[in-house]
């Protein structure tokens, strides 16, 4: 009943939060599904590596930044002196994630460069899929919000 | 996201029909798969959640968002079976020396698939605005 007694000064930070988390999402996913198949579809390899590149550019670091700023917005609001645990995972997945994300685009560009193949190609599909299942836990962890 | 990202990479100008077709076939097996499975999800624990939290089922800003998810669905699937037209028009390019071609151009970039796509985009953008500020709760 939390969302019931929420101020609504909270309902904005929120949905930019919220928002940016989907579009991170989505964008990471498309991320994952192109450069897989940049493998499978060796003829279609370079046109899907820049398409994994310019999603990454103008989707998931996008994306990223506004679910982050959003998060800080209404972490201030609602937690101003100490986070609790559920909040923290959402914490821990966004900062190492953020590493984890800028490794996937440096490689996304290499994958790039030398039109989708190589070992760059390879690793970047793999290396956003886990970071899906990083979101996913963060996922959980705000929606459930155990303990 | 996935479908739109994949979308507006197919509008770009010279697209070979083969690359037409692959990128509409990854949104095909892909994408059109998730959505649908991604509005059960949110259509059963949604009502579930309704019913968890206390709200009534009749309740303005829920009724809107039922109507709004029927609505995204049936925009985003009409624009959907334009598209399927489309990849099968490239499918026959394909087979006919891969060319760009003017009109399969004119078809990816249709401005009544295109509104339907990300028209059905928005109405879940604002779909999550009701949810989030639930107008009249």
């Amino acid at each position: 009943m939390l969302a019931a007694i929420r101020p609504d000064s909270w309902n904005l930070p929120l949905f930019l939060h919220v928002l940016g988390a989907t579009l991170l999402f989505g964008t990471t996913a498309t991320v994952a599904i192109a450069g897989f198949a940049a493998r499978a579809r060796r003829d279609h390899s370079a046109l899907l590596a820049r398409i994994v590149l310019r999603t990454f550019l103008l989707g998931v670091i996008p994306s990223w930044i506004l679910m982050r700023a959003g998060a800080a917005w209404i972490g201030d609001k609602e937690f101003p002196d100490k986070t609790p645990g559920w909040v923290d995972v959402g914490f821990i997945v966004s900062e190492p994630g953020a590493i984890l994300l800028i490794i996937v685009g440096i490689l996304a560009w290499l994958a790039a460069r030398k039109q989708g193949v190589g070992r760059a190609a390879v690793a970047v599909p793999v290396l956003a899929s886990i970071y899906l299942v990083a979101l996913g836990i963060a996922w959980f962890a705000m929606s459930a919000k155990p303990s | 996201m996935i479908a739109g990202a994949l979308n507006i990479a197919a509008l770009r100008s010279g697209r070979r029909p083969s690359e037409i077709l692959l990128l509409f076939g990854l949104i095909r097996r892909i994408a059109v798969p998730a959505i649908g499975v991604g509005t059960l999800f949110l259509f059963v624990f949604g009502l579930w959640l309704v019913h968890e939290a206390g709200y009534g089922y009749s309740d303005g800003w829920i009724v809107t968002s039922i109507i709004l998810l029927l609505l995204g669905n049936a925009i985003g699937g009409y624009a959907g079976s334009r598209d399927r037209r489309t990849a099968e028009y490239a499918q026959q390019l394909v087979t006919q020396g891969d060319a760009p071609s003017a009109e399969l151009q004119a078809r990816v970039r249709d401005p009544i698939s295109l509104a339907g796509s990300y028209g059905s985009g928005l109405i879940l953008v604002a779909l999550l605005a009701i949810m989030i500020w639930k107008p009249g709760a």
